[in-house]
């Protein structure tokens, strides 16, 4: 095989790559929209009482980690390793944060309003903010895995398709919190 | 001379990243502005949802033209 059939075919499998990538994301999308509209048929133009200065905490540390998942993928199309490795744990982390920050405070917290089980509130609110979490929780997986392939020397300038999609996937999660967060939070008269 | 091109090609693009991070984040805060002062002052925080939804799509077209870089896709994917 030619050099020029080679590098045709990795372009090939590159854009094949990125349009299955693209496809599974497409998908979810529904799945979160679906739910999103969900929301609005079932909350109509109320909200529950939530913490809303905790819900924007959690929107910036997501922001901020979308951030540094974007440095951490500039890093390594420059084959810069070290600075992808310091902004992908950047990027780690505040995802961590943002997990913890939902699960082990803003949901008992919300649960002492809107429980779980009492009526459509605690029902949208849980189902909402934990299939997110469930998503954020695999994009922490990826992005872990993408670190210990790239301390193994997996991944070059030329080839890092695993660090693309692990961060497309992570700013596709930041994506659907864009619209979540004012859903839940921002948009309705509160219902006491 | 090709390291230096380089490095301001990934400064550049580093740069890029700084712009669209301050964008979001300007975006962000005047939601929730938008939104409490609206509820707790104007006592129209119902009225407020067109107007969240509208940022919310300004944000997610900066994350996904800028950050998800959509235009890959319909490129010939020689980047990699």
């Amino acid at each position: 095989m030619s050099a020029e059939t080679t590098a045709h075919a990795s372009s090939n499998r590159l854009a094949m790559n990125r349009l299955g990538l693209w496809l599974f994301l497409l998908s979810d999308a529904f799945t979160f929209g679906g739910m999103l509209i969900a929301r609005f048929y079932l909350w109509g133009n109320t909200r529950p009482e939530l913490n809303q200065q905790l819900g924007f905490l959690v929107t910036i540390v997501l922001l901020a980690s979308s951030f540094f998942a974007n440095r951490s993928e500039t890093a390594m199309q420059f084959g810069d390793l070290k600075s992808f490795r310091k902004y992908a744990l950047l990027t780690l982390g505040l995802g961590a944060v943002f997990v913890a920050g939902v699960l082990f405070v803003e949901w008992p917290l919300a649960g002492a309003h809107v429980p779980v089980n009492k009526d459509v509130y605690g029902a949208i609110f849980f189902l909402m903010t934990g299939m997110h979490a469930f998503h954020v929780i695999t994009g922490l997986i990826f992005l872990w895995l993408i670190i210990r392939k790239a301390d193994k020397g997996l991944y070059t300038a030329q080839k890092h398709w695993g660090v693309e999609a692990a961060v497309v996937y992570w700013h596709f999660v930041d994506v659907v919190w864009i619209f979540y967060y004012p859903a839940l939070y921002l948009i309705g008269n509160l219902v006491k | 001379m090709e390291d230096a091109n380089l490095e301001a090609k990934k400064k550049e693009k580093y740069g890029a990243g700084v712009t669209i991070l301050i964008l979001l984040a300007v975006a962000s805060v005047g939601e929730y502005i938008i939104a409490v002062t609206g509820q707790n002052l104007l006592k129209v925080g119902a009225d407020m949802g067109f107007v969240l939804i509208l940022i919310g799509v300004f944000k997610a077209f900066l994350v996904i033209r800028d950050y998800m870089h959509i235009g890959r896709l319909f490129s010939n994917g020689e980047e990699h």
